[in-house]
């Protein structure tokens, strides 16, 4: 071996291993728990295999995590700064995230991304991202718009026309009360977990009159929209199963035949098909009835990916992008027959035709968002414990609809204040 | 040159020192300084003296969440060591196979992972079909939903606690029984004490010591509920503490704070209240044994 030939050798092993640490780049990616399991582990394995295939030398690693623990985990790792790269979350906590510091502001990298690729995306989706003009801090993932599930053969015995569901909110309460009659429950409580008084509040409240003004640090609801509110659950509790629509006795009153109308997101879906070729059970969903006909009520919300400020930025952004992409939530849409926020993805011919997504979609056009407005500010504990609490007190009879209303808006305010 | 000859052993204690320093003196200062600063985890923590404490104490879910302590506790301890003793007496009964199945039998709930006993018992108080409504059905009793009436729930809880952790103190009990001298309880059968008299004058007193940890060990694990309470209603930053906070405790309020509403300062204040209150507690105890042995 010349002496050329020798130092062209050690020169190239030099060169490769100066580039290997370079080139190797891990990304940690945080999802949540049902995303890192069984087919949908697989698909996230294929979109994670195609992206490392396209960018060699990056490789990403998945990990499922519970709600909390996603949740704790970015605000811990926002603390000690070891946040994941790139994650999944609700939108909901949005704005405990932007307060640690967990979420990069991603305008810049999102108005530099083709106007193709900006128009897949869901305008409202989108909006809700989007606190402020120059602030971006978040891509929507999948998401949910409720509906209501029916149990058929409930309401048969009850003597109520399938057929055609409640218009309004007023025919709802009729068939409930049917429901009562026939020695059968009507709904879930309605007043046990925040989600399902916003729920309500969505049937027969105003929706523009939802959430929270945190300059004024005032809630936006109003007294007569309260009212409603507080009514609807004096109507219901008589009626209602005294389960929270999230218990797993919830679903089994309803696949059991003992309970006609759950409202909730599509996730109990697959329960219930399976229900249907396990024991029978009859069941549809329907658009949830609104205060007037024309109108629906029910609440949204997403699942989104944000990206983690530090040196993997730009790479983990990449990895938001892909995943989010119209091909990748086609083939999401297609496994899980679920909603998502890329509104190209949802009206692909062969996904909008799939009947929960088709109602999906249709369902997030009229529903409330669960705790506007997002990234810019968080609903402190007392909100949601307030609201759950009183809604509660007029289930129980300890105040009229109108006092209900005026305690709840005062303590609400008082609650803010703080 | 003492200090030298000594280096040894300051090397073999380092290693346990520097743990003990990083993990546990460490955490202790860090979270007393952050418990009188805002601090939300990530941005630099601004002082505010007492106001984290001041906010604690005068929260609403503070008192709620004390007030259903002190009637927790008020319950469990005295129930759950009667329940315990009574197993321990029963199980002390028995010789050869009865006596290891009983005691497996009852501590196999001591070794069961929170969520499962949660899970478990989340589906016998299910209404309708739960296991403890169906028996109530057999007596042509109504349906109660245990865990969301607010007048139940606490009850509920109590009685999973109870049998959570009965087996624990059944088993240091009947290690306390196995202690007592036999010929105590022969002699006393020789002048005619009923087992009543038996379980009075010889094995309570001679339990005592026994009796002292338990209760002392019941109190402070009672004052750090937390996980049962938190499987039972939601298990989620949004959900917790039950319908009207009727299952809320101080150590769920807390993580609320930490972790749903990232106020880390507020929740170290409410950490060092609580480790405030256990240390009275502890110290009542410890006095009121050192009156008793002076009388």
């Amino acid at each position: 071996m010349t002496m050329r030939s020798r130092l062209a050798q050690l020169a190239a092993t030099a060169s490769l291993l100066a580039a290997g640490p370079v080139a190797a780049q891990e990304l940690q990616y945080w999802v949540y728990s049902d995303f890192a399991q069984g087919d949908a582990l697989k698909l996230q394995q294929e979109f994670i295999k195609e992206f490392e295939t396209a960018h060699p030398g990056v490789k990403i690693v998945i990990s499922g995590k519970g709600d909390d623990d996603l949740t704790s985990g970015q605000i811990a790792g926002a603390a000690s700064g070891s946040l994941p790269d790139v994650f999944m979350n609700g939108l909901a906590v949005g704005a405990q995230l932007v307060e640690v510091g967990a979420l990069a502001n991603l305008h810049d990298q999102w108005m530099a991304m083709p106007q193709e690729f900006r128009d897949q995306f869901d305008k409202d989706a989108m909006a809700s991202c989007s606190p402020a003009p120059d602030k971006i801090y978040c891509l929507p993932y999948t998401g949910f718009g409720e509906i209501m599930f029916r149990n058929l053969t409930v309401l048969e015995e009850a003597g109520i026309d399938t057929t055609t569901p409640p218009a309004t909110w007023d025919e709802w309460l009729e068939q409930m009360k049917k429901v009562k009659a026939a020695g059968k429950f009507a709904m879930p409580d309605q007043t046990q977990v925040f989600n399902s008084v916003a729920s309500t509040y969505a049937v027969v409240g105003d929706k523009a009159k939802w959430g929270v003004d945190f300059d004024k640090h005032q809630t936006l609801m109003d007294p007569e929209s309260t009212t409603k509110l507080m009514q609807a659950f004096i109507d219901m509790a008589p009626l209602n199963s005294g389960t929270s629509r999230n218990d797993q006795a919830t679903k089994d009153l309803f696949i059991t035949n003992q309970l006609a109308f759950h409202v909730v997101g599509p996730w109990v879906d697959p329960t219930y098909k399976q229900a249907s070729v396990d024991s029978g059970l009859k069941y549809d969903f329907v658009l949830v009835p609104g205060g007037k006909a024309g109108d629906h009520g029910g609440i949204k919300s997403y699942e989104i990916v944000g990206v983690a400020p530090g040196p993997n930025q730009d790479i983990a952004w990449q990895f938001a992008t892909y995943i989010t992409e119209k091909q990748q939530m086609l083939r999401w849409a297609k496994l899980l027959s679920r909603y998502n926020g890329n509104a190209a993805a949802m009206s692909d011919p062969e996904v909008a035709k799939l009947p929960l997504i088709e109602k999906s979609v249709e369902a997030v056009h009229y529903a409330a968002d669960v705790m506007p407005p997002y990234f810019v500010g968080a609903y402190p504990n007392c909100y949601r414990s307030i609201m759950t609490d009183v809604s509660s007190g007029a289930a129980d009879k300890e105040y009229t609809a109108e006092e209900g209303a005026k305690e709840l808006i005062s303590q609400l305010n008082d609650c803010l204040a703080q | 040159m003492n200090a030298r000859k000594h280096l040894p052993h300051y090397a073999m204690v380092l290693p346990f020192a520097a743990l003990f320093a990083t993990f546990f003196l460490y955490p202790i200062a860090s979270g007393f300084y952050y418990s009188f600063h805002s601090w939300n985890g990530a941005n630099p923590a601004v002082y505010v003296g007492l106001a984290n404490y001041q906010s604690v104490v005068s929260s609403r879910d503070f008192t709620r969440a004390m007030s259903n302590l002190m009637l927790y506790i008020a319950i469990t301890v005295p129930l759950g060591i009667s329940v315990a003793f009574g197993l321990a007496l029963l199980v002390d009964s028995f010789r050869g196979f009865w006596s290891n199945f009983f005691r497996s039998a009852f501590f196999l709930p001591v070794i069961l992972p929170a969520f499962l006993a949660a899970t478990i018992w989340r589906w016998m108080y299910a209404p309708n079909f739960g296991l403890v409504n169906m028996i109530l059905g057999w007596f042509d009793l109504p349906s109660v939903n245990f865990l969301n009436d607010t007048g139940t729930m606490l009850y509920a809880l109590i009685a999973v606690d109870i049998w959570v952790s009965a087996g624990f103190n059944m088993v240091i009990l009947l290690a306390g029984l196995k202690g007592i001298p036999r010929d105590l309880y022969e002699a006393a059968r020789l002048d005619g004490a009923s087992k009543l008299q038996q379980i009075r004058y010889i094995t309570i007193p001679m339990l005592a010591p026994v009796l002292f940890f338990v209760v002392t060990y019941g109190f402070i694990s009672a004052l750090q509920v937390f996980d049962v309470p938190w499987l039972l209603t939601g298990s989620s930053f949004t959900a917790y503490g039950g319908r009207r906070g009727a299952l809320l405790f101080p150590v769920m309020d807390m993580m609320g704070r930490a972790f749903g509403a990232v106020r880390f300062g507020e929740a170290a204040a409410y950490g060092f209240i609580l480790t405030l209150i256990i240390i009275l507690f502890t110290a009542a105890m410890f006095g009121l044994r050192a009156l008793r042995a002076r009388k």
